[in-house]
């Protein structure tokens, strides 16, 4: 190992500073101890407890957020259960990170096997202080350039930086030199199966010189950039300032940082630690804008958090192989005991799921696991000879999804399906206490991961029309709660008149973790979803979105919100230039007035005129609807109803010559597409029964055109039926026109055009469908009865019918192998 | 002399002729544990496969053991493992992508003999996997060992060695199924041969099967014998740049064992890499997507274009690769099943290649303008 990290290859890259560092003994005879980490590593945290018995502290400092100290008794409780997280959140009120006064997050995850949560333990069973040493988040986030380290883009950011371990020049050179497939790889083989049965001594030498060189090759401008230094330098001066209270300090860091630590402090006279760096100030920002709390977490989101190796991968294994070594008391068998354990288990759990592995396989896995062990010259199996021993022996055939099942069971295994637990008395934030507050109010299970179903009488009874709001309101924090079954969805506008909701609701680890996220939005459940609200509706461009969004705040009862939001509806009004999303944002609109009626809402925003600007916008842009793509017809056929139906209502019926002349010019401009011209003629006649010879007019046109307009006549005869279906029963001669187009069509061409006209027919009741085919039928001489009975089968046709069937049935089977 | 000599050469020697020497230099030097009746040890078979990054020192020279299969190294480590094991190997996969080469290797190393082989066709019977008889044989002496005509399976028993198996599900399906029981008991029994009959296999023995995905349907294997086998599925190669590498060393060797004096052009070699990866892909470099063609496009096909275009330049041409010449080639070895894959092929060079020409120009010029030969 010594030889392969300063091997002649790799360490000359940059051979004027020494390649051997002084300091990365393990001396126990110092007033400081650096002891390097990795995130998760059941190596690190298995010396780390070595470490601690052999240098017997006084005083533990650990590489963390420091405002964050308050939960050290939650995290070290007896009743709290790893995974669990630290969530930390900022509202960058003063701008003191971007312009843009934006919200941060960040985890900070602990499982069993994190050395950062070993050292908490230790410390607090042996009763000497220990805390996290690190800048405050905010500050962190202050010194890190934008889209680096904890700033990077990604939804969830983790506090860990692990990845610097695997991001340098040495480490890919160090990859090639021993034919590793990654840097996961390559620290499993080194650092964990060799590391871990290691001396402490040795390990923690190994781990400096590793972390030294990776650091001696990344460049000082990343290092700067990411807030790297920054956060060394303050680290260095907590350690300084501690060096005078304690004689002895462990102090636990990335093994990254250890040089940078190392490099700011002397020791002075009389093994006086001295802090040699410029101090770091700190920003005075609002009470309140940085919170941090702990939350239970779940093996499968710590392994999300752990992309770009910032921390290790597959937790459940390494959680395996870390409680074998302390159950055995020794490291030996510790990975190949826990390979064994997942083999088995995987196999378990496929045949359970009916994919036929069988003990046999489960032996051929694990011999085939020792023995790439043994050729990779690794001292026992680990996640990779796991993963490519089930490869060999539980895929049978091509690999594929259809053959991979037994694959994915590992692959959850190993990530772990364990979920944590906090002490009772843990602080919570007051957005998730509110939301328990609320639950109990409404006497809604949420000690159970049951699903559970309620029934809300909204309009009889108040506390259903307030559990509703709050259903609402979960939904829309997004945190899964609860789900709408049955009853109105006002915002897709189905079913609008039903007085009663069916929801069913589920509690869930998900619940905490997405109410934890949104909790820098607000204390209470309402000014979360109040601030959101806003802040959702201040960033919408379309008239359609920020419609929806004040149907969606009038269904989660924030209707007293829409003063201030009627006057930016009025600017987006003004800048939306788009038909579709007006008219949905107009349907939206006409909803909210009838439910203001509905449910005696006040209005604040006057409605009637925005509806009125929105109306006349749609009427400007209508007349060149005329060509729209196939599928937005539909779309602008039922908004085309929707205007004409609205027309209809007592208080805008001032616009309904306006409409009238909009469709005429729709129709009279060329070109226009079948269907639409369809509908609308079809409403122009609803004004005017004038419009019927002209509606014939166009449909001869169309039937007794060439072959091409006769396959758009069928698009006419849709859009027709859809507005003005009643057309057909008041002209026999349109009846006799549509008799001459399907006579007049080919096979082939009618076939084409099938789909067509049964969405076209589709329209009609059953009743009417009966009449037509009646009046249909009187023009080739037959009656209704007759066309009622079908000639018979005969059974030679039936029995070849059955015949084809079956060797259809036949020649779609087989599959391979 | 040495014109002599090279006309006795076969045009294909086995794996273990061509690289004796590096097979010979390992066995010196393998200290490693060896199952029983294995030429290597695992490890050295792993060297011999994947190559060694310092030259071996054997018998006063230096010999540096080549990587021979580029791609999954993992793959070919749990190959390895399985074949010391009780379980048989089956390599599948799309044509072309080393299959059987690696099968080829991988019996050299193991048993110092790669052409122990049963090459399945739809013709396959069950005594050309077992064993049959010399009937001359046979009428005089009776049903004696003498007269018995050993299968390859049969010999890989008996002398403990690998035996290869081409192409399985090529061979219908019940006579697949007459490997079930040497593979799970490993022993054949002769009943014509009475007490003597029973062959059980020595150790080293196993089995490595190579299957087409493209044959997909044609004779199922059976669950039961699927279970006999340890499955590795083998990708064509993701990278662009070794596919590259993999083209050139193919037909340096190519042109060496047939004494043709051209060397081969790295930049002819990176265009034809990258359309076949674009094409088998069905995406470009730039982002396009393109349409693929139902046509095997795997390196081996991208090495005999190569190879083509190259006899060309170097009997007709003045050794100057003509790439005209090479999409010529390339026309002749997409069009083989279906129409529409030339149709493919040209809306490729319409659209990704032309864009490339608008960016690189150079080579993908005259690339671009051979396009008139896609007819």
């Amino acid at each position: 190992m010594e030889e392969l990290l300063r091997g002649q290859e790799v360490s000359p890259l940059d051979m004027e500073e020494s390649p051997v560092y002084p300091g990365t003994e393990y001396d126990l005879s110092g007033p400081l101890l650096f002891f390097p980490v990795r995130h998760h590593s059941p190596a690190c945290a298995f010396h780390l407890k070595q470490a601690i018995q052999d240098y017997e502290p006084d005083c533990i400092l650990i590489e963390g957020p420091e405002n964050a100290n308050s939960l050290i008794p939650v995290l070290v409780h007896g009743d709290t259960q790893a995974p669990v997280a630290l969530y930390y959140s900022y509202r960058d009120k003063d701008a003191f990170v971007s312009d843009r006064k934006e919200d941060y997050k960040c985890y900070y995850p602990f499982l069993d096997c994190s050395p950062e949560l070993v050292a908490l333990r230790e410390a607090h069973r042996l009763g000497i202080p220990a805390r996290f040493m690190d800048l405050p988040y905010q500050e962190i986030l202050i010194g890190t350039k934008e889209s680096r380290g904890i700033r990077g883009e990604g939804e969830k950011q983790t506090y860990n930086d692990d990845y610097y371990l695997s991001r340098s020049r040495y480490f890919s050179l160090l990859c090639e030199k021993t034919g590793m497939r990654d840097f996961e790889e390559f620290w499993e083989k080194y650092f964990e199966v060799r590391g871990l049965s290691e001396e402490t001594e040795v390990f923690v030498h190994q781990m400096l010189t590793y972390c030294g060189f990776s650091r001696q090759n990344t460049p000082k401008e990343e290092l700067l950039e990411d807030g790297c230094l920054l956060r060394e330098r303050y680290m260095a001066e907590q350690i300084a300032g501690d060096c005078g209270t304690y004689k002895k300090i462990l102090v636990v860091t990335g093994g990254f940082h250890t040089r940078g630590l190392m490099e700011l402090l002397k020791t002075g006279e009389g093994n006086r630690v001295v802090f040699t760096g410029e101090p770091v100030k700190l920003h005075r920002t609002e009470k309140g804008s940085q919170e941090v709390y702990p939350m239970a977490y779940s093996m499968e989101a710590a392994d999300a958090l752990n992309g770009y190796a910032s921390g290790m991968q597959s937790p459940g294994f390494y959680q395996r192989v870390w409680e074998n070594a302390w159950r055995r008391g020794s490291a030996k068998g510790a990975y190949e005991e826990a390979v064994l354990h997942f083999l088995a288990a995987a196999g378990r759990r496929a045949r359970g799921k009916e994919e036929s592995i069988s003990a046999y396989d489960e032996i051929c896995a694990f011999s085939m696991a020792r023995g790439l062990a043994s050729l990779r010259g690794k001292g026992e199996p680990g996640l990779y000879e796991l993963r490519d021993s089930a490869l060999s022996s539980f895929v049978k055939g091509q690999r594929s999804m259809s053959t991979d099942g037994a694959l994915k069971i590992l692959g959850k295994l190993v990530t772990g399906e364990q979920a944590g637990k906090l002490c009772a008395d843990a602080m919570r934030p007051p957005l998730l206490a509110d939301f328990e507050e609320r639950c109990r109010e409404f006497g809604l299970k949420i000690h159970s991961t049951q699903e559970q179903e309620l029934t809300l009488e909204i309009f009889s009874k108040e506390k259903h029309l307030r559990m509703s709001r709050f259903f609402y309101r979960t939904e829309f924090l997004g945190c899964n709660f609860a789900r709408r079954r049955k009853g109105s969805d006002l915002v897709r506008r189905k079913d609008p008149n039903r007085v009663r909701e069916l929801w069913t609701y589920k509690w869930s680890e998900q619940v905490t973790a997405a109410l934890i996220d949104v909790s820098v939005s607000g204390g209470t459940v309402e000014e979360a979803v109040r601030s959101l609200l806003e802040e959702r509706f201040g960033a919408s461009t379309g008239c359609k979105e920020a419609a929806e969004l004040l149907v969606r705040g009038f269904l989660m009862g924030l209707s007293d919100q829409q003063e201030r939001m009627g006057e930016h509806l009025a600017q987006v009004l003004a800048g939306d230039g788009d038909f579709f999303s007006l008219a949905g944002g107009f349907s939206q609109l006409l909803m909210l007035g009838e439910l203001r009626d509905l449910y005696q809402v006040r209005d604040r925003m006057d409605l009637e005129k925005l509806v009125g600007i929105c109306f006349q916008k749609i009427l400007q842009i209508l007349p060149s609807m005329g060509q729209v793509l196939e599928e937005q017809q539909q779309e602008c056929m039922e908004s085309l109803r929707t205007l004409y139906q609205t027309t209809g209502r007592k208080e805008y019926r001032e616009y309904r010559e306006r409409l009238a002349e909009a469709l005429l010019r729709l129709v009279d401009r060329r070109p226009v597409g079948p269907g639409i011209e369809g509908t609308a003629l079809g409403l122009l006649y609803g004004y005017d029964d004038a419009f019927g010879e002209r509606i014939a007019r166009t449909a001869k046109g169309y039937i007794r055109g060439n072959q091409e307009m006769m396959a758009k006549g069928a698009a006419f005869l849709r859009g027709l039926f859809f507005s003005a279906r009643d057309f057909v029963f008041v002209s026999r001669e349109f009846l006799e026109l549509v008799d001459e187009m399907l006579e007049r069509l080919p096979g082939p061409e009618f076939m084409k055009l099938l789909p067509e006209l049964r969405m076209a027919f589709g329209y009609f009741t059953p009743l009417e469908t009966d009449r037509i085919a009646a009046k249909a039928a009187a023009f080739h001489g037959k009656t209704r009865k007759e066309l009622l009975s079908a000639r018979g089968v005969s059974p030679k046709e039936y029995a070849y019918g059955e015949a084809l069937d079956a060797f259809a049935q036949a020649e779609m089977k087989g599959g391979w192998m | 002399m040495e014109n002599e000599k090279s006309q006795h050469m076969e045009m294909k020697p086995p794996v273990e002729v061509r690289c004796r020497e590096e097979l010979e230099a390992l066995q010196a030097l393998d200290t490693g544990p060896r199952p029983l009746n294995w030429k290597l040890s695992p490890r050295a078979v792993r060297t011999f496969i994947l190559g060694s990054r310092e030259p071996l020192q054997w018998k006063g020279r230096e010999i540096l053991v080549q990587k021979k299969y580029l791609g999954n190294d993992a793959l070919v480590e749990r190959c390895i493992i399985t074949l010391a094991g009780n379980r048989g190997l089956m390599l599948v996969g799309e044509p072309g992508t080393a299959k059987t080469m690696l099968s080829e290797l991988l019996s050299a190393a193991i048993s110092g003999v790669s052409t122990n082989t049963i090459q399945g066709t739809a013709g396959t019977t069950e005594d050309m996997i077992k064993y049959s008889w010399n009937y001359a044989l046979l009428l005089a002496k009776g049903p004696t060992r003498e007269a018995l005509v050993p299968s390859p399976l049969y010999v890989g028993m008996e002398q403990g060695i690998l035996t290869r198996f081409e192409e399985i599900t090529r061979t219908p399906a019940e006579i697949q199924d007459s490997l079930i029981s040497v593979l799970s008991d490993k022993v054949l029994h002769v009943p014509e041969l009475g007490e003597e009959g029973l062959l059980f296999a020595k150790a080293g023995f196993n089995v490595i099967g190579t299957a087409n995905t493209r044959d997909k349907g044609v004779n199922e294997m059976s669950s039961a014998l699927k279970r006999r086998f340890n499955f590795e599925t083998v990708l064509p190669i993701r990278d662009v740049s070794m596919e590259k590498e993999i083209i050139l060393s193919e037909v340096e060797a190519l042109a060496r064992e047939n004494h043709i004096a051209m060397e081969a052009d790295e930049d002819v070699a990176e265009i034809l890499a990258s359309t076949y990866h674009e094409l088998r892909e069905g995406v470009s470099s730039m982002g396009h997507r393109i349409d693929r063609p139902s046509a095997v496009m795997s390196t081996a096909e991208a090495v005999s274009v190569y190879y083509q275009t190259m006899m060309t330049a170097y009997y007709y041409g003045d050794s100057h690769m003509d790439l005209g010449c090479l999409v010529q080639n390339l026309v002749g070895a997409v069009q083989k099943e279906n129409k529409e894959d030339l149709e493919k092929l040209r809306s490729y060079f319409q659209t990704v290649i032309r864009d490339k020409e608008g960016k690189e120009g150079g080579l993908w010029r005259n690339y671009y303008e051979a396009r008139k030969y896609l007819r």
